[in-house]
């Protein structure tokens, strides 16, 4: 009889303590997962105030960055379009079209490099007795584009555009 | 023991071989090319192509390759400028440096960009009726 009253005692000392411990993981349930553009690790607390533990404190990846990021054995085709400007003392139209055509394709080797290696910006606002006097921003880019593909080449009132597409596989690209 | 008539046999074919290697390549040399232009507010200026020959033997493996026809030429210069959107569409191909600057002053907007191909070694068969040209590395 007794040893019936303990036993009895254990499983309900058992019973309440099972639901004691699903208590956190309801907290842990609120909180939200936020994707951030940046590569840092953010820590996200419950929205609704209810979880103060410390455990409770998630850390959030960022999903977007993981989403672009070009994987292995995959390809990337990037495409732009340049345009170029034939000049104004040319002999022939011929010649307006090559020289305007070649204008264009630099101009896309020119996007090409932007958009797989970056831009690198430099900005300088000059202000004088509360006034902008001089605003000037300086872009450049520096890189090796091979294998690209001229797709389509338009010319229409003196403006040339080429379009140009380039496969980028994921051990060419920097990491 | 080796017949007379079987030691001519193998001489024959290797003279065969060598004469019809002979035929084939005509003359091999190594020629150094560079190409280099400017665009500047999106017109060309200063496009210039220059093809030399090597006075050092180039090392390095055949890459990218074009052929052109060219019957009884073995002027370079001269196949290239008949050539010559063919082979500049080649030397994109094969790659191209790309040094770009732009500059906003007062939201006035000007731009430079700069497309070398540095100075390399090329390999040129001439043949009887065309020619091979091979981009060294």
């Amino acid at each position: 009889m007794k040893y019936s009253l303990v036993l009895l005692a254990l499983l309900s000392v058992a019973s309440f303590a099972a639901p004691a411990q699903d208590t956190p993981t309801e907290n842990e349930m609120e909180v939200t997962t936020i994707a951030a553009p940046s590569t840092s690790t953010i820590n996200v607390s419950c929205p609704t105030k209810t979880c103060t533990k410390r455990n409770v404190l998630q850390k959030a990846k960022p999903m977007m960055m993981q989403n672009n990021v070009l994987k292995k054995d995959r390809f990337m085709l990037i495409s732009v379009v340049g345009q170029g400007v034939a000049p104004m003392n040319t002999a022939s139209p011929a010649q307006a079209y090559a020289l305007a055509k070649r204008a264009a394709i630099a101009d896309a080797y020119r996007l090409i490099a932007e958009k797989v290696k970056g831009v690198r910006v430099e900005g300088q606002d000059l202000i004088q007795n509360m006034m902008v006097k001089r605003s000037s921003v300086r872009t450049s880019v520096a890189a090796m584009v091979r294998d690209a593909n001229v797709v389509e080449t338009t010319f229409k009132e003196g403006l040339c555009e080429v379009e140009m597409e380039i496969k980028i596989s994921h051990a060419q690209f920097p990491q | 023991m080796r017949s007379r008539d079987g030691d001519k046999n193998i001489s024959r074919s290797v003279s065969a071989v060598i004469f019809l290697l002979c035929s084939l390549a005509l003359n091999a040399s190594e020629h150094l090319i560079s190409y280099r232009y400017l665009v500047k507010n999106a017109i060309l200026y200063n496009e210039s192509l220059d093809i030399s020959k090597s006075m050092l033997a180039c090392k390095g493996e055949a890459r990218e390759s074009i052929v052109f026809e060219s019957p009884d030429d073995d002027n370079l210069k001269r196949i290239i400028s008949t050539n010559n959107e063919e082979f500049i569409a080649f030397i994109h191909k094969i790659g191209l440096s790309v040094e770009h600057k732009e500059k906003t002053t007062n939201f006035t907007n000007s731009s430079t960009t700069i497309l070398t191909l540095k100075t390399t070694c090329f390999k040129v068969d001439f043949n009887d009726t065309f020619v091979r040209i091979s981009a060294l590395k």
